[in-house]
């Protein structure tokens, strides 16, 4: 590091709690200052709120809060459904990074800019669009039910879809640059020891792009089991079998029940923390054995 | 052969049949997922005609709508833009201890449902929340008025620039500012002259997506908002109450203002990203 | 035979890779493809390989005609520049994988494959890495790893790209050695790609120095140092001495007639001299047409450079020789040159 060369790294110890690497550049209270007071008070300050207020309940009451068969079916049906919608992406977001970093096409760029749209697109407008073309009487939704007789708006499989949707980036986000930074030379070496095309996926690139591939996963249900705008409209809301989570939230503050909304969010946070942690730990695992 | 593409290495290449239905398959899939709902929220939207549309648009609560998204993004993102520049610049230029702790609890906001984010205020100003009372006796409404929704909508946007700045200051280094402010240069000049021409592209990226996020947010402006029409509906909640009162026109109408900012959006990160490609954090990094 | 190479040719968009390249790789026999960087060496070593198809030209693989051929079907093994060894699977399962690729009516029992993984893994003295990853392996290990993959197929011949290109001066030492070892015990045609001339003259039966996509020249190390087929041929191997010279009837006249040697070559009139260093001899004479401008010692070796009516020669002798002669800086000397090869001049 270049401040190294400018000053000793002797450890100041001033105010008792910052310990800095000396610089000459100006600026670090300030700055410092100012961004852990905003964050307090934007995000640390009201979740913790968030925590007290869920505390207040006691074990008993957040028992009694959160074990009941609606509260149960509604992470049931977000976590399952977010399982789900990440694991087509799995699938598909493979698919698409695939052809997108590989294959050449005409109008290839555009299209690799255009998956970001459900990033860009508010959740509210994507969910009544969907709505719109997965309702019995929408473009999609009048054929499915037509040709195959299945409903797919105002189900779990709505919800689903809603779930594809708005995850959808992540996979193809992660998987992409792994995949351009992959060596050809692997995929030769299988070549010459007599793997087929398929072989060489299934054994060389595959493992080689499963780190990514998780993280996407992972980032996508993250995403989906929050999700709120796209997943209302298409949901039908029906409590114990198209109702969410988050749903349920905004239900019981509705009706004043803050106790019990705060023990349903902090649930959710809790599950969703557990989840990026594993994942950090699974992904700190593979680097240290793969790392070149 | 250095910089040869995939493409010439003759093994690695799948048969033509193959490559076409994989390419097909994949643009099927984007197809239907992103394509077809982009396109029904254009053609909903001019079911009646022009006219409709327009009419739509110009009633008096969607205009109010516009209005407070515009005032809340207007507000929130500047505000998210002095503490992105505040924080990856003590991120970036400085070596202490905690520093970890914080970009983590900065990335924060990402993984929290935005029905919390818009909750976790609720409880803390809402009537029977922990600043309720204090706040009633002063005469300050918060929740259901314009300071929850610029608060909901900051928690959610809060990362987007600070997350596009740290990492890029990070790779600039300190030798630049060091070598300013030997020549005499005050801090302040050394922000100005020298590091900001150094990630202006990745500044205003961040705002980009910042922006979006803002003026697109739903779950969390949903409850601190209130859904009072004319006066605490924002674009997006405003498609929902037209939605849910069977209005579909007017909904698409409102909804088709928000997809093409989206769209504008993505047209201006995809230059800049073609563009100054090299001078952006995210593209660097690869997404 | 092992490979024939006729009329090989191959573009990539305007750069000339390769151009008419005819070439026989003999049964048994370790051959080196010698060359400076962008003369087509890898890319010849690539299409034997098949890991590239010429634009023209035809490849006999044990007199069967292979350019139609998948890689997976020429039974070559392939050694990578950087090895490519497969990061998330162990030196057991690197070793393993290409004979557990193979289709199912072919594939050995389970314990027949690990049987012939350990024994490879012996051979190339890895057998206690079995369980580790690539990325907890040295250099040279690596290699061996890479080496080891590549002989578990059996191929019929072993090519290698740069084989020690990425290892360091003294672990390269030691391989090379190795793998001689390893060539002359298992007698398996290979190939290998180098752009270092020591290590082709040290290890190869045969060197094939390449330059700009054409072969210069094919023969022993001690044919190709001693008689360079072209001026390129005399630069890159070794160092070496360029004056002008006339030729007149097999003597070739150099610094200005001061010197007269007999050179073998059918040239005549105005030319180009090429004198290896250490084919100058060098004995104190105040009379002598040489001047002492500068001596460097390296290790036991004594470089001397000598101005020559106008030009530099520089010679080479051992240093105890340097000091018993007694020749020093300033000093002038006679010349004496044991062999010259003259060429026409460009």
């Amino acid at each position: 590091m270049s401040a190294v060369s400018l000053a000793e790294p002797v450890p100041l110890h001033r105010g008792g709690t910052v310990l800095m690497r000396p610089t000459i550049i100006p600026g670090f209270r300030l700055t410092l200052g100012i961004t852990v007071t905003y964050l307090s008070v934007i995000v640390l300050l009201p979740l913790a709120a968030l925590a007290v207020k869920a505390a207040g309940l006691g074990f008993g009451g957040l028992w009694t809060a959160l074990a009941t068969e609606r509260v149960l079916s509604a992470f049931k049906v977000s976590f399952g459904l977010s399982l789900v919608g990440a694991a087509v992406n799995a699938v598909a977001g493979l698919l698409v990074a695939w052809v997108l970093v590989r294959y050449r096409f005409p109008g290839k760029r555009i299209i690799d800019a255009f998956v970001d749209l459900p990033f860009a697109l508010p959740t509210a407008v994507a969910g009544i669009a969907l709505t719109a073309l997965y309702a019995p009487n929408g473009w999609v939704g009048a054929l499915l039910k037509d040709w195959f007789g299945m409903k797919v708006a105002f189900t779990p499989l709505g919800i689903a879809i809603a779930l594809t949707f708005i995850g959808l980036p992540f996979v193809v986000r992660t998987v992409e640059p792994v995949l351009q930074d992959l060596p050809p030379e692997e995929e030769e070496a299988a070549a010459c020891l007599g793997a087929s095309r398929w072989q060489t996926f299934r054994h060389v690139i595959l493992p080689a792009l499963m780190p990514a591939l998780l993280t996407g996963f992972a980032l996508a249900f993250a995403r989906g089991v929050g999700e709120y705008g796209s997943v209302i409209f298409i949901a039908g809301n029906m409590p114990g079998v198209t109702e969410i989570a988050p749903l349920l939230i905004v239900i019981k503050l509705e009706q004043y029940d803050f106790a019990g909304a705060a023990a349903v969010g902090m649930l959710m946070l809790l599950v969703s923390f557990a989840m990026l942690l594993v994942l950090n730990l699974l992904q700190a695992w593979m680097r240290r054995r793969h790392a070149r | 052969m250095p910089g040869e593409a995939h493409a010439s290495r003759s093994t690695l290449v799948e048969p033509l049949w193959l490559r076409a239905a994989l390419i097909v398959a994949a643009l099927a899939f984007l197809g239907l997922f992103l394509l077809l709902p982009l396109t029904v929220v254009f053609v909903e939207a001019l079911k009646r005609g022009v006219g409709a549309y327009w009419n739509a648009l110009q009633e008096p609560d969607a205009l109010s709508a516009i209005k407070l998204t515009l005032m809340t993004a207007g507000i929130a993102v500047p505000l998210n833009l002095l503490f992105g520049v505040c924080a990856s610049w003590c991120i970036a230029k400085f070596d202490f201890h905690g520093k970890h702790l914080l970009i983590t609890l900065i990335d924060l906001p990402f993984s929290v449902s935005p029905v919390i984010s818009g909750m976790v205020y609720v409880l803390l100003f809402g009537l029977n929340g922990l600043l309720g009372p204090w706040l009633r006796e002063h005469d300050v409404q918060i929740i259901f008025a314009l300071p929850g929704l610029v608060l909901a909508t900051i928690f959610v946007t809060f990362p987007f620039v600070a997350r596009e700045l740290i990492p890029l200051m990070q790779e600039q280094g300190t030798e630049e500012e060091e070598a300013a402010i030997v020549l005499g240069a005050s801090g302040w000049q050394t922000f100005w002259r020298v590091t900001l021409p150094n990630i202006k592209w990745g500044l205003l990226y961040g705002v980009l997506l910042c922006n979006a996020r803002a003026m697109g947010e739903f779950g969390a402006v949903s409850v601190v908002s209130g859904h009072i029409r004319g006066e605490t509906n924002t674009m997006p909640l405003h498609v929902e109450i037209l939605y849910n009162e069977y209005n579909f026109v007017a909904a698409f109408a409102v909804a088709s203002v928000l997809a093409l900012l989206a769209l504008v959006t993505l047209a201006a990160k995809t230059v800049l990203e073609w563009r100054f490609g090299h001078e952006l954090a995210a593209t660097r990094r690869g997404g | 035979m092992g490979l024939r190479l006729s009329g090989i040719s191959k573009r990539f968009g305007d750069y000339q890779a390769l151009d008419t390249v005819d070439l026989e790789v003999r049964t048994g026999e370790l051959l080196a493809l010698l060359g400076p960087s962008g003369s087509g060496k890898t890319t010849l070593l690539r299409i034997m390989a098949g890991l590239e198809q010429p634009d023209t030209g035809s490849l006999q693989l044990h007199g069967e005609e292979a350019l139609g051929l998948k890689p997976r079907e020429r039974g070559v093994g392939f050694v990578f520049q950087h090895y490519a060894l497969f990061r998330h699977m162990t030196v057991l399962d690197n070793v393993a994988f290409g004979l557990k690729v193979r289709p199912r009516g072919e594939r050995l029992p389970n314990a027949e494959i690990r049987r012939r993984v350990e024994e490879l893994l012996r051979l190339v003295q890895l057998a206690p890495f079995a369980d580790r990853y690539p990325a907890q392996l040295s250099g040279g290990q690596r290699q061996r790893v890479a080496l080891a993959r590549a002989l578990a197929i059996e191929p019929k011949v072993l090519l290698l790209d740069e084989p020690f290109g990425a290892l360091d001066a003294k672990v390269r030492k030691e391989l090379r050695r190795w793998l001689r070892g390893l060539h002359d015990e298992m007698h398996i045609t290979s190939v290998f790609v180098t752009h270092d001339q020591e290590e082709a003259l040290e290890l190869a039966d045969r060197v094939v120095v390449m330059s700009q996509g054409r072969i210069e020249q094919v023969g022993t190390p001690a044919e190709v140092y001693d008689n360079p087929a072209s001026t390129f041929v005399y630069e890159f191997l070794g160092q070496v001495n360029r004056l002008d010279c006339v030729v007149d009837g097999g003597i070739a006249a150099l610094a200005g007639g001061a010197l007269r040697v007999a050179t073998g070559d059918p040239v005549q009139g105005p030319a180009v001299a090429f004198i290896r260093p250490h084919d100058v001899t060098l004995s104190p004479d105040p009379e002598g047409p040489g001047n002492v401008l500068g001596v460097v010692t390296v290790g036991p070796q004594a470089r001397i450079e000598v101005g020559l009516a106008g030009q530099i020669l520089e010679a080479e002798m051992p240093r105890d020789r340097l000091a018993q002669i007694g020749l020093r800086l300033g000093h002038r000397c006679a010349v004496q040159i044991e062999r010259v090869r003259a060429f026409p001049r460009v």
